[in-house]
Formats: C-alpha cells, sequence, structure tokens
C-alpha cells in the first residue's frame, strides 16, 4: 500500500467566495484502498473540499487528479467517484433495487449483468427482502445502507463519504461505521470521508486530515495526530488536552512548575496524569482542589482546580471517582509525557 | 385546542355549516333550477325533468362553445404548465440578484381583476396587433394567469425537493439534463398535476378575457353561456352551467385523488 501511487490527488486546491476562502491551498494524496477522514468543525472546508472532488464545487485553483487523469473541469457525471450524502438523497420514486442499479444503467451495464451486481451489493449489506421497497418504507439505518449500496455497486475510483453516519442514533451508528469500514478494507476502497466527530475519524481511518477555518492543519495516522499534533487546534480537537505555555522552560505562564527542555507550548493528556493526596514535590507536580468527578464506567475523570485559577483535567482509573469534590489532591506526571507543540511559539 | 363539545365549540360548528351554505348555495340553486319542468328559470324547481340537458346537448352553440374551450383550457394548460414549472426550477434552483422581486413580478396577474386584465388586454391589442384576433390572442392572454397559478403552485413544491437528489443522479452517472428528467421530474409529478388542472379549470371558467379578445365565430362556452343568459333565460343555461360544475369536480377529485396516492 506504501508503494503504490497515489488514487486521489489534490494539488493546492483552493475555494475562495469573493474575499471569503473555503479551503486554503490543500495537498492530499490517498492511496489506494486508503481511508482518509477531513475531520473538522463545522465551516472548516471539509465539505467543500468533499463536493470538488465530485464535481459540485468549482475549484479557485489546483488541481485534482483521479487515477493520474485531470478531472478538475469534468463535469460531476464523468468523474469516477460514487458519494454518500448525508440526507442519503435516496430517489424516492425508484425501489431499493431501483435505486441501486441507477448508476450501472447510467453506465450502459447490460441488464443480467446489471441485476447480478444489485443482487449480491443487495446481500453484501443485508437488504435482502427489501428490493421491491420504496425508500420511505426503510428505517433510517437500512436507507443508510441503500445509499452505501448505490455508490458502491459501481465501483468508483474513489468513495466519497459526506457525514454518513450523523443521521444514525448513537447505537447504531457505532456499529454502522464498523460494518462500513469492514466493507471498504474488504472490497479495497479509496474512500475521502467527511466528518465532524473525531471519535469517528480515530475509530475507522487509516489518516486523519485535520481542517480548521479553510486549512489543512495536520495529515497523520489517528496516532499521530492524537500523539504528536502539529497544532494547538489539533491538539485540543482530538481528545482532550491540558496546555502548558512556558516562556522559559521553568514555569508555565500561570505559575505550574515544569522541566522541559525548551520553550513552547506543550500538550498534556489527561490520561497521562496521576492524582494523589501526597504533597506536591517540586516540577511535574501541582497540587489543587477537587472540584468535579464523572464515573464514566471504564474509567473516570476529575477536574482539579489549581491556585493559578486552572482547571487541569484527568483522566484514570474508575477509583478516582471516589474522590470527593472539595478535597486537597496533586497532580503528578512525568516529563515524557509532555509533547511539544511544533506550531506554536 | 377549543373543545368542539363546548358552547364556543357550536358556535364554531354553526359558523362552519354557514360558510358552507354560503359557497354552495349558489350552485346548489344553479343545479336544482337546471332539472326544472319549466320553460323559465325556476327555484326552487317545478316538476322533474332532463329535457333541458337533451336540449343543451343537442344544441350547436353549445357543443361548438365546449370544443373551442375545450382547446383554449387545453393548451393554456400545457404552455403554462411547461412556462410556470421552468420559472419555478430557475427560481428555486438558482441564486441571482432581484430573485425575490422577479417571483413577486410573476405572480402579481394573480391579483389584478379580470375585468382590468381584459381591457387592458384590449387596448393593447389594439395598439399592437401581435396576435391573431380569437384564439390566439386568448390563449396568450390566460397564460398571462395561467403561468402564476402554475407558478404558485410548483414554487413550494420544488423547494420540498431535496437539492441533492439531482446531484446523486449526476454523482452516479447522469447529465444534468438527464438528472432533471430521471430523478426530479418524478418527484415533481402530483404537484404538475394539480397546476395543470388548475391552468385548465380557470380558461375553460374564464368569462371576461373571452368576451372582451374573443371573436364571434370561435367563442369559448362561457361566452355563449353570457349571451344566452342575456336573451333567453331558460334552464338550458342552468343545465350547462351545471355540467361545467361537474366538469370542474371531475377534474378537482381526480387531481385530490392522484395526489393521495
Amino acid at each position: 500500500m506504501t508503494t503504490a501511487s497515489p488514487e486521489l490527488v489534490l494539488e493546492g486546491l483552493a475555494r475562495r467566495y469573493g474575499n471569503t476562502t473555503a479551503v486554503e491551498r490543500m495537498d492530499l494524496a490517498v492511496k489506494p484502498g486508503e481511508l482518509v477522514a477531513l475531520l473538522g468543525p463545522s465551516g472548516c472546508g471539509k465539505t467543500t473540499t468533499l463536493r470538488m472532488v465530485a464535481g459540485f464545487v468549482e475549484p479557485s485553483e489546483g488541481r485534482i487528479l483521479l487515477r493520474g487523469r485531470d478531472i478538475t473541469t469534468m463535469p460531476p457525471h464523468r468523474r469516477d467517484t460514487g458519494m454518500v450524502f448525508q440526507s442519503y438523497a435516496l430517489f424516492p420514486h425508484l425501489t431499493v433495487a431501483e435505486n441501486i442499479a441507477f448508476g450501472l444503467q447510467r453506465r450502459g451495464v447490460p441488464k443480467p449483468e446489471a441485476a447480478e451486481r444489485v443482487a449480491r451489493m443487495v446481500a453484501l449489506l443485508q437488504l435482502q427482502g427489501l428490493e421491491k421497497r420504496l425508500p420511505k418504507q426503510l428505517s433510517g439505518g437500512q436507507q443508510q445502507r441503500v445509499a452505501v449500496g448505490r455508490a458502491l455497486v459501481i465501483n468508483p475510483a474513489v468513495v466519497l463519504l459526506d457525514e454518513p453516519f450523523s443521521n444514525l442514533d448513537a447505537l447504531l451508528r457505532e456499529g454502522t461505521r464498523i460494518e462500513l469500514r469492514r466493507l471498504q478494507t474488504e472490497l479495497g476502497l479509496t474512500t475521502l470521508f467527511v466528518t465532524h466527530d473525531q471519535a469517528e475519524a480515530m475509530a475507522i481511518s487509516d489518516r486523519i486530515a485535520v481542517m480548521n477555518k479553510g486549512r489543512l492543519e495536520q495529515l497523520g495516522t489517528p496516532r499521530e495526530v492524537y500523539d504528536r499534533p502539529a497544532t494547538r487546534f489539533v491538539a485540543s480537537f482530538i481528545g482532550r488536552a491540558n496546555l502548558f505555555v512556558s516562556a522559559d522552560g521553568r514555569t508555565s505562564e500561570d505559575g505550574i512548575a515544569l522541566d522541559i527542555p525548551t520553550p513552547g507550548t506543550w500538550l498534556l493528556r489527561p490520561e497521562k496524569v496521576t492524582l494523589d493526596q501526597a504533597p506536591a514535590t517540586g516540577p511535574n507536580s501541582v497540587a489543587g482542589t477537587v472540584e468535579v468527578v464523572s464515573f464514566l464506567g471504564t474509567g473516570a475523570q476529575a477536574v482539579l482546580r489549581l491556585p493559578g485559577g486552572r482547571a487541569l483535567l484527568i483522566e484514570g482509573p474508575a477509583s478516582l471517582a471516589d474522590l470527593r469534590p472539595g478535597a486537597s489532591a496533586t497532580a503528578r506526571w512525568t516529563p515524557q509525557d509532555l509533547t511539544l507543540i511544533p506550531g506554536e511559539h | 385546542m377549543i373543545s368542539l363539545r363546548s358552547p364556543f365549540g357550536w358556535v364554531l360548528r354553526l359558523m362552519a355549516v354557514l360558510t358552507f351554505i354560503y359557497l354552495l348555495g349558489p350552485l346548489f340553486v344553479i343545479v336544482a333550477a337546471s332539472f326544472s319542468d319549466t320553460g323559465y328559470l325556476a327555484f326552487p324547481p317545478q316538476g322533474l325533468s332532463l329535457r333541458w340537458y337533451r336540449q343543451a346537448l343537442g344544441d350547436v352553440r353549445y357543443l361548438n362553445g365546449f370544443f373551442v374551450s375545450l382547446r383554449l383550457a387545453g393548451t393554456v394548460a400545457v404552455l403554462s404548465l411547461l412556462i410556470g414549472t421552468a420559472a419555478a426550477v430557475a427560481l428555486t434552483r438558482f441564486r441571482f440578484p432581484g430573485r425575490a422581486l422577479l417571483e413577486a413580478i410573476f405572480l402579481s396577474p394573480l391579483v389584478l381583476p379580470g375585468l382590468v386584465l381584459a381591457v387592458a388586454l384590449t387596448l393593447f391589442y389594439a395598439a399592437h396587433p401581435v396576435a391573431p384576433p380569437g384564439l390566439p390572442r386568448l390563449v396568450i392572454s390566460h397564460l398571462l394567469v395561467g403561468v402564476p397559478l402554475v407558478l404558485r403552485v410548483m414554487l413550494p413544491v420544488l423547494k420540498r425537493v431535496d437539492p441533492a437528489l439531482e446531484e446523486a443522479a449526476q454523482n452516479l452517472g447522469a447529465s444534468p439534463l438527464h438528472a432533471f428528467f430521471l430523478v426530479t421530474l418524478p418527484a415533481l409529478k402530483p404537484g404538475l398535476f394539480a397546476a395543470a388542472a388548475l391552468a385548465f379549470i380557470f380558461s375553460f371558467d374564464e368569462v371576461e378575457m373571452a368576451l372582451f379578445l374573443g371573436s364571434a365565430r370561435d367563442a369559448p362556452l362561457t361566452v355563449v353561456l353570457y349571451g344566452a343568459a342575456q336573451m333567453q333565460m331558460d334552464p338550458t343555461v342552468a343545465a350547462v352551467s351545471a355540467m361545467l360544475i361537474l366538469l370542474a369536480l371531475i377534474l378537482m377529485v381526480a387531481q385530490q385523488a392522484y395526489a393521495n396516492r
């Protein structure tokens, strides 16, 4: 997978509306069979990027290459993409089978072959028995699977997913995303996946492109963006973060004693912090007052209010929830637990 | 919610009944009078007879008028549907400056009294004979109201169609034109039928413009009826009117049945 040439390439892709920039000169290469998530808050340009690949938004600048072919100015219906829309956009007057067969008919696939491919997709997505139903006679989860089937049955060069799980309830969402990931890996589908949900992106992506205000902030594996975030935005958007800004490498701006090699902005993940009742012992430990504890089942979370006013977030074993709010406690960590955020000075 | 059993609820019921009587009363009078066995229009009808229906159906003036009206209303319905739907698509799918103003202008003929339109058009055609007199003029004039009627029905229908539908069709390989015909148009079907029925009924029942702009040779049914009502008030007029009401009723019921499928 690492040696193959990329399937989809975005080169300096930008979109501006008048004076506002929706997407700023973005470079991205998606390898064959790879699932890349475009992750960011609403308005970050992730959907605009996806729509540029599909051909519904014209780039102001840059190029899009699909399997080595420049498709930048190609109309949507000539591009070889299969998109799953957030609203699913199932054709309301067509049955499940007719919806799935739509793309095959447009491509002039002979009827017997089309019927066979539709049947295979129906079986793959466990939609047997629903072939003759209309979309409005299906549950949300079934509609979602029809939308996925309709996009996959044409074997597109790239699959585009626009928040495909956002209309499902929480319980269904997790099962569906695992199912989709399994399908994507088995069929070796090159996929671009738009989401605002960092947990969703972490769970099923090979790599995550974190976007903010039209800019690509970081591109990396879920581990990379979590463990070594490139910017303060990435650090706080992916997972939870305690950030220390230190000008001298000795203390943070709000007076917490640190022991770090260089000045800069440092990240301390909540799960790296331990809490005990012994007094503080110099750098990398700080005493405070327990403010809130929440039991999360698999673990617990605590907020420690420090003398400087900062709230330190701590995640640990369920026993953390035994602490009483108002009790004094000391947070500790080792210097290796601190990660320098390179994008900040 | 107000309970229908409360004293106020009874007032509401009474109001509803009175409103129905007020709205449907004239129709009832004319339909009842058409069955009268007298040589003049009488209400309540005296005797019971279908002879005025026989006479109306045998009268070549009414028959001719009916076919003129059918041609007129059919043409107006089809043209209104084409122009009105195209305008509605443009007004809902594209963003351009002055869109709201254009929408208001498109709908404005609906609020003009028919007589005002008729007089204005008569003056206009006198100065600029852009279309031959008779049916062509009448078709063009009826479009002034037929198109806004279609627009009025189709705008909300189009606004409810998910724009992602056409995008999905294009994404799957349909050209923009194919996408419209394969996906958007079928979603519009019930609306199209209602819009066409409205335009048809309007044109079929319209009097003022038909009187002012129609030719004597190709007089629509309403004009024939108007003439007859002035000359001899026999129950034939009532019989023809009753059949017109029946036609409108059939169209409305068919359209409702189609929409509720």
